[in-house]
């Protein structure tokens, strides 16, 4: 079974697809448009855990 | 509406969009075959196929439809999305959910991000059905 960090990549990957799909129609907006909202919802990810690491304990 | 995108709806044009939006509930991306967008009709359900199955195998948490508090009801409106995914929950899930590891919170939010892309899936299919998105 995948971990949390590659449960992560992968829900943002699909996440990021499907809305390229639903927003763009072109083949190299909608490649464009995954990466960066990939990059995106990972990128934030990772900030909002730092964030809220004091609490943990 | 902008002038470009100005179409006279026919009753055959809604017609195809509701057949197109119900073949998509049932089966993710079906609705976008019908109308072949085979690249879309794809993607659409892989990408709710390995949300749904990947959260049912981290044993989340498919809400029944007789859930009393309005959070779950609304759960179980999101896992209704899936279409086939919710109707085959026992067979992707057999063992049941089990919450009470992070593993399978994150399955419950899978499930039911699945089940809202295709709900977006299904309004897509509806208009490029009545041709008021190309």
């Amino acid at each position: 079974m995948l971990n949390h960090f590659q449960t992560l990549l992968l829900f943002a990957f699909i996440a990021s697809l499907a809305f390229a799909f639903l927003s763009k129609r072109k083949l190299g907006e909608r490649l464009k448009y995954t990466i960066w909202a990939f990059l995106a919802f990972v990128l934030v990810a990772i900030a909002i855990g730092w964030l809220l690491y004091p609490f943990t304990r | 509406m902008s002038e470009e995108n100005k179409h006279e709806v026919t009753m055959a044009d809604t017609g195809r969009g509701v057949v197109a939006a119900a073949a998509g509930w049932i089966v993710p991306g079906l609705g976008h075959a019908i109308l072949k967008r085979w690249g879309s009709a794809a993607v659409y359900f892989i990408s709710v196929s390995v949300l749904a199955i990947l959260g049912m195998a981290m044993r989340g948490n498919v809400f029944p439809s007789s859930s009393s508090d309005p959070f779950d009801r609304l759960g179980f409106f999101a896992d209704l999305g899936t279409g086939m995914f919710y109707f085959l929950t026992k067979t992707f899930e057999a063992a049941g959910p089990d919450v009470s590891r992070s593993a399978g919170v994150y399955g419950t939010m899978m499930i039911a991000t699945a089940g809202v892309l295709n709900m977006l899936f299904i309004l897509e299919a509806f208009d490029i059905g009545r041709k008021t998105k190309s």
